[in-house]
């Protein structure tokens, strides 16, 4: 390596310089989250920030730090801090600085100076050019501060001058009449800046080399990351609180104040009242209700998924150990795998068509829990076969050799070693299929019905539905065949309404953010019991 | 090898000729003739076994007596495996797998048809190359044969009807874990995941498992490979005991091993042919094969 200096095996105390890098990517973080907040209007842009209006603060930061990383990245070229640069930046840096100076300049070319066409694109080929230029030929210390600095140094100026207010809007002039706001536009430069400069800032305090590359990449990979669990967690929050003040209208704890609950054991019957009246999850919708609430479709979703549930996972089990333990592997396994595969893609449209053309007709003409039920369990089907699958063919041999040469047969063997082995990944697979299937509005809209607001009597009984009767099959449940509603399709029907949902349900906004976090806490929980039925079969398998 | 005798062939100019020259050597049958005194337990008769187009054992002939240890060794690729599956029908699972020939045990063939795998298999128990307990307790990895064999029922209903065989099922336990020399170290945790155990616990652990279902012989295949000196010293040890009441037919690529612990030994050379069967210290101190030779002093495989 030509022009490398020798790495120093222990690096001392950290020196002032280290310390002003470490402050460079400290400010690159708050700038990261800064921008994003802004992005998801936590942080207005029009507000002030600890009395500072928001819009120069972003801008005076960013100075700031473009500023301090060049001054550090040129301080190392001149033998001022102690680092073990490379020859130059590299071949990746080099094509994105070119590409971000290619912007740069045509943004300058054109919106600034105003030229037409041809001159834009030669002031972008040319700065462009001046970016390859300028991280390709010095040492790696400039090359990959210099670049990054000045655009962010830049970006800066242009936020602290004013030239861009807050409520800017740029039209861009297309058929669509789009346009880009400020609003959107300078947290989006704001966070792209923090990158890169965080980037180059945290090369520098690694002292640039391979150490400052190792270092450079964690940042980005780590605010990556943040990123992503900020994104998750803002979704959360959001619909939560939009949801809560819906949720928990009218919630009253005390004795008595629920309504009247009746049970009959052995004759005798019990009646008794809940002690907490929680309207939004204990009503449906009624003229004569004081609070009106979702209970049919809560009800409803949670029979639907474990109908589903009930229905797919011994089947899909069971093809699953036909597929892996009995059928020999060719071409006929081949073509069930592809077909179970093409089956989990499919769109849960045609599944609802097929609930809808072929189900429906069979059970009484009328769309129905029990329609529903199987149109889910037929979706969930493949992906219980597909994952049950993969878990029985991870199930080592070794088991199924030691327990034949102990002389058991083939389906003891099954049943005691391979399936306690495989209960993991089962419970995993049917975990996600319940995921998907809980939140699907498509096969309900077409098996299942409901509406926008569900009556109370809608709520369906299906324990309390089963009938012993004198004639085969002996047991019938009403229940199953009438036609309630889930959450998914009752959210839809909610957004749809738009208008005509009217002052019954008093709020409608906050009816429907409502909806959408039960619907949330409903599929969280089914989650939550796979969760632990699942830690409790590995448990069982690990040794502790 | 240490063991091996000094080769008079050694200093030959040309080892390498010699070593080809000598493994178009004609087997002689009366090489793998041995006389014991004893009853026979499993009788080989022109065994073949082809794995596809592959010829993997070739017309092997051997009977392998009573209460002792009988050691297979050979170099990697020999057939020395197939030949100890075949003892139990194992090779039944692989699907490419075609078995000629007879092999008779206590004087009854077992390549017929209306063999009860099942029946045979507890009577031939075996061992593997990895210690392979089932991600269960110590308790129930012994108790799993005769669990499922039906000679041990501890489920809900037999408690219900009182015909629940705990007590049984702890004897046992205990009974195969001392044979094991295992008991002294799990006995106060017998109801601890196995997985949990030392490799050569585990190891243990499976001939335990085996020896629960009552096997008159024991295969084993390479059952120290994997594990350290101090663990195969405990497994030789108690191989050595075992030979006492089992029938052991034990693969192993260390010859050390083979003349430590066998009564006799049978020789496979390269192509799945035997080479020589006899008195373990006749076969180590002077094979009659050239090839044998060669191979036991370290010249080839």
């Amino acid at each position: 390596m030509a022009g490398a200096t020798r790495t120093r095996l222990v690096r001392e105390d950290t020196s002032g310089a280290d310390a002003v890098a470490a402050l460079a990517v400290g400010v690159a973080s708050v700038l990261f989250g800064l921008g994003l907040a802004a992005m998801f209007e936590v942080v207005a842009l029009t507000g002030a920030l600890a009395g500072v209006p928001t819009l120069p603060l972003l801008g005076g930061l960013l100075l700031v730090q473009g500023v301090a990383v060049v001054v550090f990245g040129v301080g190392s070229r001149f033998g001022a801090v102690e680092t073990n640069p490379r020859p130059d930046a590299g071949i990746v840096a080099a094509v994105a600085f070119t590409l971000i100076w290619f912007v740069v300049g045509g943004l300058v070319a054109s919106q600034v100076l105003s030229l037409g066409l041809a001159g834009w694109l030669l002031g972008a080929i040319l700065t462009g050019a001046a970016g390859f230029a300028a991280t390709v030929l010095p040492r790696e210390d400039v090359g990959s501060t210099l670049p990054a600095g000045v655009v962010t140094a830049l970006v800066g100026l242009v936020f602290l001058s004013g030239y861009i207010a807050p409520t800017s809007v740029w039209d861009l002039g297309w058929a669509q009449k789009a346009s880009l706001t400020a609003e959107f536009m300078v947290p989006v430069v704001t966070v792209f800046c923090a990158l890169l400069t965080g980037w180059a800032a945290a090369k520098a305090y690694g002292g640039f080399g391979a150490r400052g590359r190792r270092i450079g990449a964690y940042l980005l990979v780590y605010l990556n990351a943040a990123a992503i669990v900020g994104v998750l967690f803002a979704l959360v929050a959001f619909t939560v609180f939009k949801g809560v003040p819906g949720l928990f209208r009218g919630l009253t704890f005390g004795p008595g104040v629920g309504p009247e609950s009746t049970v009959v054991l052995f004759g005798a019957s019990v009646t008794f009242s809940w002690p907490v009246y929680w309207p939004f999850a204990m009503n449906g919708v009624g003229l004569l209700n004081d609070l009106n609430g979702v209970l049919p479709a809560i009800v409803g979703t949670f029979w639907l998924v474990v109908g589903a549930v009930l229905f797919a996972v011994p089947l899909g089990v069971g093809a699953a150990i036909f597929l892996t333990e009995y059928a020999e592997r060719g071409r006929f396994t081949q073509v069930v795998e592809v077909a179970t595969n093409g089956l989990w893609s499919t769109p849960s449209i045609v599944f609802g068509l097929f609930g809808f053309a072929f189900l429906i007709p069979r059970f009484g003409n009328g769309k129905s829990l029990l329609a529903g039920m199987l149109t889910l369990g037929f979706m969930l089907l493949p992906l219980v076969v597909i994952t049950s699958r993969e878990a029985m063919l991870s199930v080592p041999d070794e088991y199924r050799d030691a327990s034949a040469a102990l002389g058991v047969t083939k389906w003891q063997t099954i049943r005691s070693v391979v399936l306690p082995a495989a209960l993991p990944g089962v419970v995993t697979g049917t975990i996600l299929g319940v995921g998907r299937i809980a939140g699907e509005t498509a096969p309900i809209l077409l098996t299942m019905a409901g509406g926008v607001f569900v009556p109370g009597s809608q709520t369906a009984d299906v324990i309390g539905g089963f009938q012993f009767t004198a004639a085969p099959p002996f047991v019938s449940n009403p229940e199953l065949l009438q036609a309630t509603s889930a959450l998914p399709y009752q959210l839809y029907a909610l957004i749809t309404a738009g208008v005509g949902a009217s002052g019954n349900v008093g709020n409608p906004d906050q009816f429907r953010w409502a909806t959408a976090l039960i619907l949330l806490i409903v599929v969280l929980s089914f989650y939550a019991v796979g969760i632990v039925t699942r830690y409790y079969f590995r448990r069982k398998l690990d040794y502790e | 090898m240490s063991e091996t005798k000094q080769n008079p062939r050694q200093n030959t100019t040309q080892p390498l000729e010699t070593t080809s020259g000598e493994s178009d050597e004609k087997l002689r049958s009366e090489w793998t003739e041995y006389e014991f005194d004893g009853r026979t337990k499993l009788a080989v008769e022109d065994l073949d076994v082809y794995y596809g187009d592959d010829h993997a054992l070739k017309s092997v002939s051997m009977d392998i007596p009573e209460q002792s240890v009988t050691a297979l060794i050979g170099p990697s690729g020999c057939g020395k495996s197939t030949f100890l599956r075949c003892l139990n029908r194992m090779n039944d699972r692989i699907n490419s797998a075609r078995v000629d020939g007879s092999v008779a045990f206590d004087g009854k063939e077992i390549y017929q048809d209306g063999v009860d795998l099942v029946e045979l298999r507890k009577r031939v128990g075996m061992v593997f190359q990895s210690p392979n307990p089932f991600p269960k307790s110590i308790r129930a990895n012994i108790s799993y044969g005769p669990r499922k064999h039906g000679d041990i029922d501890t489920s809900l209903l037999a408690k219900v009807f009182g015909r629940s065989d705990e007590d049984a099922e702890d004897r046992l336990v205990e009974r195969s874990l001392r044979q094991a020399a295992l008991w002294d170290e799990v006995s106060d945790r017998l109801d601890d995941n196995a997985l949990g155990l030392s490799g050569g616990q585990q190891q243990r652990l499976c001939i335990a498992r085996a020896l629960a279902t009552d096997p008159e012989v024991l295969l084993m295949d390479e059952p120290a490979s994997a594990l350290d000196p101090i663990a195969t010293a405990k497994i030789e040890e108690l191989i050595h005991d075992l030979a006492e009441d089992y029938t052991v037919v034990i693969v192993t690529h260390n010859m050390q091993q083979a003349a430590r612990i066998s009564d006799q030994t049978a020789v496979f050379l390269t192509g799945g042919e035997l080479a020589e069967y006899g008195d373990t210290d006749q076969v180590f101190e002077d094979p009659q094969s050239q090839r044998v030779d060669d191979y036991i002093s370290g010249k080839f495989g």
